[in-house]
């Protein structure tokens, strides 16, 4: 086989690098790639920004967070000063990307990046002090660790760090910083044995640790016990954004825009002046301003542009707001209200029959039995056979809402009654069945009748 | 399996550097950790547990003593310094040797790992926490010639709580011993901890030797600090006094002082170049450290949410009541957002406002499984609502 394949891979090796050096030589003099390149790459770079969470340059609008923590965490790389605090602010405000930033920055420093330790911890996975204090010992490389395996019992893990942490002092010993992310999770573990440790070292004179804590809950400090909360040094840095409806068009804009290192500078023009012409389009305006009064969050926005940006293509190598409006729609749609168009008649029917239950009883639970009793009442007045259906058929149906979780036992009623006299209650809003009702595909007009009319 | 590991933290490369300006070194001096030589308005406190221990040690024999305040009011501390005293004292012959051992309820994960300390920390032996308490039995009830007196500290003392109690009945039972010549200091937070918690014979061998540290009042705190900073000139007296009477007014929590302060000679650093803590510097710090956040987070939030607060408060005002269900806020809801002139939102997104407003704690909710049927409360009151929404 070898022998067969020799004379052959030279000349398609030769080919190879022909084609890499004429495809050097037009970058460096800047010239058109195929759009299907440019397209993938265009995809390649924002969908980065956009799903992996890339760090950008500066933190916009947190200049005065960014510069408070980088001085207190270089406080404790550079000068050995303990340190606790807390970075609060709702979901999607980039509290992890200021930290993360603040990181990067102070790495840079050669005296912090020789001396900082780092341990990393999360509520989510370190689900109590056990699992923690192993996970520190680890990410500090104590010497109880061989490989990756901690030795010792919990109380003795505890004692060892305690004990290595007190040994070490102010001006020799190498900074520790501990960030617990999803703090709030951590305040619920047992005592708040490890809170008020870390806490501890941090007020005493033992080895420099900076306690950095992210959480999203604004009461967090009433979570804590008195002893934990007065060794908190109450530093607290807010991610609160003050963010305008102007700014966050342009935030939408920048996030859309290629750099300038983008290999193909005509394109990336062209695409820069195409996101120009799109932000100042009056119908993709109303569409991000009502995603703003939504909510600031920038999940929700890079989702959305996200599914604007799965829409381009070599076909249509731009965005248009076409795509925004669809994107806009798929995010905003009614979950339920999705939910009730695949339903059979005879379910919508009972869910007829449920609403005028609610309107008649204002909200009283019911069962099957007196939904039943309302359909038999329509099905009595068109004097319409169409829709008479036996007993088992409507439980089955009945029992399929149930398990869609449009309608819900009432607590406590559950286990002891019979199928068809358990109390249920629905989970929809009036307004949601009048919309799937209109939407419905070819609803049988009797039916819409009956539901549009405000008595049963 | 290492048996002999030395715990111990890396040490740096290069050293940490010093203080290099007047505010750095306020700041360095102004570090909680930083404990002074002598502490100032303790020295009732220090008086009283000095010859408590001290007649002890003298007499060889044993006792308990209960030592209760609210955090930050300079327990652990004050103990610290008569042992250091003490020990003082032991080294120059006024008194004879002992032992100061000290164990502390929250750093240690189970209550009878206390025997396990003690054990260790006296003879430096490590058993299991059962074994450990059978040695330290037989040490404390059996005589032996030339026994040092121990005196041992434990540090919050509710944390050794158990069911049965025995950890505590043991720590008070073994000075009343003859042999044991052994003194437990205990600290806690709340001066009534034996009549709540412990059962009658437990108090009763605690004994009635109390002591009670009084939260600091301004004057105290500000001569705390003044001592701390030792003649470094780096505030002025009004900005001293207005965090000292702040603190005092609150909690009278000397860490939380020193905090402020700390704080505000940051503050200084990047605002003034005048390198003197002002009123200004100090009132910015105490803003921050005191002030709630959920003004603030109201004020930014989104109009949506803004809107589904207000709808809250409709409801609320409507029913007459201090919770409404989700279906019932959406529906004021969808009428505010008319009135507003806004396109009414659909269930979906409603319910995942009301969630992010639920996530920062701004509404309790019930957990979302209830879907459109959960149930929502303020956690601020209506007044800071309307206040934050009508600010601007």
């Amino acid at each position: 086989m070898l022998r067969f394949w020799g004379p052959l891979r030279s000349p398609v090796s030769f080919s190879v690098s022909s084609v890499q050096s004429i495809m050097s030589k037009r970058k460096v003099k800047d010239a058109a790639l195929p759009v299907g390149e440019c397209i993938t790459q265009v995809q390649k770079i924002l969908r980065e920004r956009l799903c992996h969470q890339q760090l950008p340059e500066k933190p916009e609008g947190l200049e005065a967070q960014h510069k408070h923590l980088l001085e207190l965490l270089k406080r404790t790389a550079v000068h050995g000063e303990s340190n606790s605090v807390l970075i609060v602010g709702p979901r999607g405000a980039g509290k992890t990307m200021l930290l993360k930033c603040v990181l990067r920055d102070l790495l840079e420093e050669t005296e912090a990046q020789k001396n900082l330790l780092q341990v990393h911890l999360n509520g989510l996975l370190q689900t109590d002090d056990r699992i923690a204090l192993k996970e520190i010992t680890r990410q500090l490389h104590l010497e109880n660790v061989v490989g990756d395996k901690v030795f010792g019992s919990f109380a003795e893990n505890l004692a060892f760090l305690l004990e290595a942490l007190k040994k070490g002092d102010r001006s020799s010993s190498r900074p520790v910083l501990f960030v617990l992310d999803e703090f709030d999770l951590f305040a619920h573990h047992k005592n708040q044995t490890l809170l008020y440790n870390l806490f501890d070292v941090s007020q005493s004179a033992q080895a420099p640790i900076a306690v950095v804590g992210i959480t999203c809950r604004l009461d967090v400090l009433e979570l804590l016990e008195k002893r934990v909360k007065s060794r908190f040094s109450h530093r607290q840095i807010h991610l609160l954004s003050s963010l305008t409806s102007t700014q966050y068009l342009e935030r939408v804009q920048t996030q859309l825009s290629l750099p300038d290192h983008f290999p193909d500078g005509q394109f990336a023009q062209d695409w820069n002046d195409s996101i120009k012409t799109l932000c100042r389009d009056k119908s993709v305006g109303e569409i991000l301003q009502r995603h703003f009064n939504s909510s600031k969050d920038f999940r929700s926005l890079h989702m959305l542009l996200m599914l604007c940006l799965s829409r381009v293509s070599v076909a249509k190598p731009t965005i248009k707001p076409i795509d925004v409006q669809e994107a806009s729609r798929v995010c905003f749609a009614d979950a339920t209200a999705n939910m009730l168009r695949g339903l059979s008649i005879l379910e919508l029917c009972l869910i007829i029959a449920m609403k005028h239950l609610n309107d008649v009883y204002e909200g009283e639970p019911f069962n099957l039995q007196m939904v039943h009793n309302e359909f038999k009442k329509f099905l009595q007045r068109k004097s319409n056979s169409m829709y008479n259906f036996e007993r088992p058929v409507i439980m089955k149906a009945f029992e399929h809402l149930q398990e869609l979780e449009l309608i819900r036992p009432v607590d406590g009623s559950s286990a002891k009654t019979q199928r068809e006299y358990r109390l249920m209650r629905l989970m929809l809003d009036h307004s949601q069945i009048v919309e799937a009702l209109q939407k419905y595909p070819q609803c049988p007009t009797e039916v819409k009748q009956w539901g549009m009319s405000a008595f049963g | 399996t290492p048996r002999h590991a030395t715990p111990s933290i890396p040490s740096r490369s290069l050293p940490a550097r010093q203080p290099a300006n007047v505010l750095e070194e306020a700041r360095a001096r102004l570090h909680v950790s930083s404990v002074p030589e002598s502490l100032p308005c303790r020295e009732q406190e220090f008086q009283d547990v000095y010859s408590f221990v001290e007649s002890k040690i003298i007499d060889g024999t044993g006792g308990c003593m209960y030592i209760s305040g609210v955090p930050g009011t300079g327990k652990t501390a004050t103990i610290h310094e008569v042992m250091r005293c003490l020990q003082h004292a032991a080294d120059v012959d006024e008194i004879p040797p002992f032992h100061f051992i000290e164990i502390n309820g929250m750093k240690m994960t189970d209550p009878h790992q206390a025997y396990v300390q003690i054990l260790q920390k006296l003879t430096g032996e490590k058993a299991t926490a059962d074994h450990a308490a059978v040695l330290l039995e037989k040490r404390f009830s059996n005589p032996a010639p030339k026994k040092k007196t121990t005196v041992l500290l434990v540090d919050e003392l509710d944390l050794l709580w158990t069911r049965k109690q025995n950890v505590m009945y043991n720590l008070f039972d073994w000075p009343t011993r003859r042999h044991a010549h052994l003194v437990v200091l205990t600290i806690a937070n709340t001066m009534d901890l034996p009549e709540r918690i412990m059962i009658n014979r437990v108090a009763s061998r605690l004994g009635l030797t109390r002591m009670s540290f009084q939260p600091y009042s301004f004057k105290q705190l500000q001569q705390i600090i003044t001592s701390r900073l030792n003649k470094v000139k780096a505030f002025e007296e009004d900005a001293l006094q207005l965090v000292s009477r702040k603190v005092a007014a609150l909690s009278g929590d000397a860490r939380r002082c020193l905090d402020i302060c700390r704080r505000a000679t940051e503050i200084c650093e990047h605002s003034s170049t005048t390198g003197l803590v002002g009123m200004c510097h100090v009132m910015e710090a105490l803003n921050e450290m005191f002030s709630s956040a959920y003004i603030t987070a109201i004020k930014w939030a989104a109009v949506q949410e803004q809107l589904f607060l207000r709808a809250v408060i409709a409801e609320f005002r409507r029913l007459g009541l201090e919770e409404a269900t989700f279906q019932q806020v959406f529906v004021q809801h969808q009428a505010l957002c008319r009135v507003e002139g806004l396109q009414p939102i659909s269930v979906s997104e409603g319910m995942a406002v009301c969630q992010r407003l639920g996530a920062c704690r701004l509404l309790l909710l019930e957990s979302s499984r209830h879907g459109v049927l959960q149930r929502v409360r303020l956690n601020v009151s209506q007044d800071d609502v309307l206040y934050a929404l009508k600010a601007d």
